[in-house]
């Protein structure tokens, strides 16, 4: 199974820390639910393109907050997420997106209301297309 | 982890030629690419390993093994020269029994597999076969030996875009048993973003580096600049291109002398992994 997983080589962010937030995103988000099978480590890296050393890293972690579990032999899989955590990751991952985007806004010199501005008509523009 | 193949201070030297002192150790479940330009020392140091060159000093073990004292570890590793010798009068079908016979742990699943998955033919003479078929049977008649280590020189060498594909998923797959250990040398990049973990780069006999891929690809950063840039030399500068644009090793500090100098830069980027590794054999 392949992971909509997509890494930034130019991000600061180490891409061990990449694969475990995108992991956990698509657990809280409900498109990978408790119990789905993982690719293995080996398989991971090779659709990512990085080292088994890096997806390894990120597996530990993951499995290290229980997010999911691997059974000897059997493979990893989706662990069951206590709902309130889900909820926690879902608003970790808007935040982290907006913060970029908040960035963004500050490196082209736009001010506050500014932001604001253009962030309320975008968001009413989408509202409308829904 | 106990390493699979260890290099210790190991030496090369022919009259026109001086391998190392190398040391290296690979290490098990792990996939390594030798990478570097042509006569760089990297079929010496398989040959060597392998106990087909002998070395002019320095040790080889192979799964704890001097390779020069036993002959424990030949049956422990399976390896796929670049010269194919030997092979010509016999077809896949006749090379498949002597091969298999030698090997006890000889998976028949899957070269069968192999074969009906890279279309080989078993029924002509090798020597009548093309280099891409060739190529691909000698790949069918080695990873089904199923030995704890593989070294595979220029496993892609004459194969066709689909028959790559399958291969390196077939090594991915291979490789999903515990502690198995490959070493591809390649010029490839496709092989090495695919499937290695570590990289090995050899430049004049020497090893260059020896680190895991992903700290490779964040040595080196491009910054493209608004004016051109002066002409001393900047911090960690590894590289122009052109007037407007500079290849560092060190971006804190080469940032901090651009914003010192109000020197604005529209642009960064990490080079690519190939980019990379042609950067460290030139400069």
């Amino acid at each position: 199974m392949e992971l909509p997983i997509k890494l930034s080589e130019q991000s600061r962010e180490p891409i061990y820390h990449q694969i475990e937030h995108q992991i956990k995103a698509l657990i809280a988000s409900g498109q990978l639910e408790t119990g789905t099978p993982l690719p293995s480590i080996r398989a991971l890296s090779k659709d990512l393109e990085v080292s088994v050393i890096t997806t390894r890293r990120a597996y530990q972690n993951l499995e290290y907050e229980g997010f999911i579990k691997t059974l000897q032999g059997k493979g990893t899989f989706v662990a069951n997420i206590h709902s309130s955590l889900k909820r926690e990751i879902k608003e970790d991952t808007v935040v982290r997106a907006l913060k970029t985007a908040i960035e963004t806004a500050y490196q082209h010199n736009y001010s506050k209301t500014e932001i604001n501005k253009l962030f309320n008509a975008i968001l009413n523009d989408q509202e409308g297309r829904l | 982890m106990k390493a699979s193949i260890e290099v210790t201070q190991l030496e090369k030297i022919r009259d026109d030629f001086h391998l190392g002192p190398i040391n290296i150790n690979i290490e098990p479940g792990i996939v390594t690419a030798l990478v570097g330009n042509n006569g760089a020392g990297k079929s010496t140091l398989i040959k060597t390993i392998m106990n087909l060159v002998k070395p002019s000093s320095g040790d080889i073990r192979i799964l704890g093994s001097y390779v020069e004292e036993t002959q424990d570890w030949q049956k422990e590793i399976a390896y796929l020269p670049q010269n194919k010798l030997g092979y010509d009068p016999f077809n896949g079908n006749q090379l498949k029994e002597l091969i298999a016979s030698l090997y006890p742990n000889w998976d028949d699943k899957l070269f069968n597999r192999m074969v009906k998955e890279l279309d080989v033919n078993l029924r002509k003479n090798f020597k009548s076969l093309s280099p891409g078929m060739q190529q691909k049977l000698l790949l069918s008649l080695t990873i089904p030996r199923n030995t704890p280590i593989l070294i595979l020189d220029e496993p892609t060498s004459h194969i066709d875009i689909v028959s790559k594909s399958i291969l390196l998923d077939l090594l991915a797959e291979w490789m999903e048993h515990d502690d198995r250990t490959l070493i591809l040398a390649t010029h490839q990049v496709e092989d090495i973003r695919k499937l290695a973990d570590m990289v090995a780069i050899m430049k004049d006999g020497d090893l260059l580096a020896h680190t895991d891929k992903d700290s490779l690809t964040q040595s080196y950063t491009q910054y493209w600049m608004v004016d051109p840039l002066p002409s001393d030399s900047l911090p960690g500068e590894v590289k122009r291109k052109g007037s407007k644009s500079i290849v560092t090793e060190n971006e804190v500090q080469l940032e901090q002398y651009l914003s010192q100098h109000q020197l604005n830069w529209l642009n960064k980027e990490q080079l690519s992994l190939e980019d990379t590794i042609s950067l460290m054999l030139t400069i």
